[in-house]
């Protein structure tokens, strides 16, 4: 990084600190692809080793659940998995595909009378539909075809990436488009404007609740979490986003992570 | 991932030349390296800076518009938020959570939609209105905060410095 001054001029302590902080975190996730192959759940009993909790809750999961897909750990991990797992759902749904396919075409305009630039998001908003027309199954070559486009596409951090970033805006513009609902969902007092600014437009910054409900809101889009943490009783508690929809996006959630999980 | 990061700065070279924002020039250094930039920022009229033209370099990231590039002023400097080596630290070229001056929650910060003109409109901004809470330059942000005069005479020397007139 450059922000260790070369040529031995004043060096920022704060600055070599946060570089560090961000080699440290480069180095763990760079060691995980940005979504892997399908694993059985069992593949989690590893990282939980002899603790009755979590194995318990993970036996359960296992009995729902054939597969799971790992993302990276990078603050991106819930747009990574949603738009993984939503695209690879409508890979075989092509009236939904279709449906979405339309949704995301307008969806540039709306975002530009939202205000946002024209300039810088359609750079985003062209990757975006170029990555859901690579995946088209209307393609020739079939479901399987379109399945290794998209794991192809996924890995390639730069597409995977943009995916993301416009997913990030679409969540900002669904905040800012029914602001005083939203406003409930934050706490302190931090104004839309500012956590639109702050938690969900910049990338690697983490996603919440209110993340999962805006994007899900946004694109009608069914979402259950998995909750596998230390609360008492054998089962896993589960979410549906938003409430009482039907959900296509299965993930799992772990404090501070969302994979992609695959029904029976 | 430097693909589209060239692809993004080889446009914003092309907006930016189309259709300039006042008083500020960009552009690579040269075609064969997209990633390191010249910037030429004229002094905000009515300022103390005013008349006077600032060169400074910005260097981008690969994964750039994802994270922001860097910018050092490569003239003499003397502001509240540039460094003494000329590192520019505005609240714009920090993503949330990088933050070494404990930028205000509502002060703009880097997103990918943000672009290389509104770091530069910021920087111009900044020379106009210095922010003297957060002290890159305490001299400076104590000097533009308690004598006034004295931090317009250095202000006036640096300009005519970068016009090549002698202080």
């Amino acid at each position: 990084m450059e922000s260790v001054e070369q040529d031995g001029e004043q060096v920022n302590r704060d600055d070599l600190i946060l570089q560090q902080q961000r080699e440290i975190e480069r180095e763990i996730s760079d060691s995980t692809p940005l979504v892997s192959d399908q694993l059985p759940l069992t593949c989690l009993t590893a990282e939980y080793d002899g603790d009755a909790v979590f194995t318990a809750k993970i036996q359960t999961l296992a009995s729902k659940y054939k597969y799971m897909r790992r993302t990276r750990p990078d603050g991106n991990c819930f747009f990574r998995a949603f738009a993984y797992s939503y695209l690879e759902w409508l890979i075989s749904n092509k009236a939904a595909y279709d449906k979405f396919r339309s949704i995301a075409e307008t969806s540039k305009d709306k975002l530009i009378q939202l205000g946002f630039p024209s300039f810088t998001l359609e750079d985003f908003h062209g990757t975006f539909m170029e990555v859901i027309n690579r995946v088209n199954p209307h393609n020739p070559g079939g479901v399987e075809k379109n399945q290794n486009e998209l794991h192809t596409i996924f890995n390639e951090q730069g597409y995977s990436d943009y995916v993301i970033v416009y997913l990030r805006l679409m969540t900002s513009g669904k905040l800012q488009e029914d602001a005083e609902f939203y406003q409930h969902f934050i706490e302190g007092d931090m104004t839309i404007e500012e956590f639109r600014h702050q938690e969900v437009e910049p990338m690697f910054k983490e996603s919440d609740h209110i993340h999962i409900i805006a994007l899900s809101s946004a694109l009608g889009v069914g979402v259950r979490v998995e909750y596998l943490d230390r609360a008492e009783g054998g089962t896993v508690k589960a979410h549906d986003f938003p409430e009482g929809a039907q959900p296509m996006v299965f993930l799992i959630y772990r404090p501070g992570h969302y994979d992609i999980l695959y029904p029976n | 991932m430097a693909g589209s990061a060239l692809r993004r700065l080889m446009a914003e070279y092309k907006q930016l030349t189309m259709d300039p924002p006042e008083g500020i020039a960009a552009g690579p250094i040269s075609e064969d390296n997209f990633f390191e930039w010249e910037a030429l920022i004229a002094g905000p009229e009515g300022t103390c800076f005013e008349g006077g033209v600032f060169p400074a370099r910005l260097v981008f990231p690969p994964d750039y518009p994802l994270s922001p590039p860097k910018m050092k002023f490569t003239c003499d400097m003397f502001h509240p938020n540039i460094f003494a080596d000329g590192r520019v630290c505005i609240s714009i070229l920090h993503a949330p959570g990088d933050d070494p001056m404990g930028y205000e929650l509502s002060a703009e910060r880097w997103s990918p939609v943000q672009s290389v003109e509104k770091i530069l409109l910021s920087v111009v901004s900044m020379l106009a209105e210095p922010n003297d809470e957060s002290g890159a330059n305490v001299d400076a942000a104590i000097m533009w905060r308690e004598r006034r005069d004295e931090f317009n005479r250095i202000a006036q020397r640096l300009v005519r410095k970068t016009l090549g007139l002698s202080a």
